[in-house]
């Protein structure tokens, strides 16, 4: 599949020419899982980031009394496991597929870090991008709509 | 353009999303955010555009509530 044209897609890589996105193409590998395949598991270890091309998935979290709860749906476009890949930590919440089948690339962390260190042009538009994505989703959970009625 | 949208729920009882989309949602569009439908009430932008991103907040609202069930 031409991972290209899907790059172009997705707000990580906005600011990237054809060059280097080439080498995003390099380290990323294009995956597709069927409906309710787990992709990661919450608290397990971080090792990747994952880019969402088609289809959605559910972001769950483990509750305390058991089970698990649906917290945000993540469709194209939409990057999940950046958490894990910056700081480190282990995953904080569990994200699966819903709704159909998800196809996805998947970065591995140190290919990313090891990129950006290379190439700090390509480094300093990630991390940017990164940063905007970390700022939406935080508008997204902080936005408290009025009741509408 | 692409159209980054914020889906949020009125009320808080089911989870939003977070989606691009080829076209700006409009009020009393459709869409699916995982296995239920809703209808967009609201949408606003929430950031200045940058390249070929816009960034906008859709207040959506569950289908069945609107069928009184």
């Amino acid at each position: 599949m031409e991972l290209i044209p899907l790059l172009k897609q997705v707000e990580l890589f906005q600011g990237l020419t054809a060059a280097q996105l080439e080498k995003i193409v390099a380290i990323g590998t294009h995956r597709t899982v069927p409906e309710e395949a787990v992709i990661f598991q919450q608290g397990s270890a971080g090792d990747a980031l994952y880019v969402i091309v088609n289809g959605q998935v559910e972001i769950r979290f483990d509750q305390p009394e058991g089970g698990s709860r649906a917290g945000l749906y993540m469709g194209a476009g939409q990057l999940v496991g950046e958490m894990a890949l910056l700081d480190h930590g282990p995953r904080s919440a569990t994200v699966a597929a819903v709704g159909g089948e998800a196809a996805f690339i998947r970065i591995g962390s140190a290919d990313f870090m090891q990129l950006c260190q290379q190439d700090t042009a390509i480094g300093f538009t990630l991390m940017r991008n990164l940063a905007m994505d970390l700022s939406f989703k935080l508008r997204q959970r902080n936005y408290r709509p009025s009741s509408g009625d | 353009m692409i159209y980054k949208v914020s889906y949020v729920v009125q009320g808080g009882e089911y989870p939003g999303g977070i989606k691009n989309e080829t076209e700006r949602p409009k009020v009393g569009d459709t869409v699916q955010i995982g296995r239920t439908k809703f209808t967009v009430t609201e949408v606003h932008e929430i950031m200045p555009p940058r390249d070929d991103f816009q960034f906008l907040h859709a207040t959506i609202r569950p289908q069945f509530d609107e069928a009184g069930t």
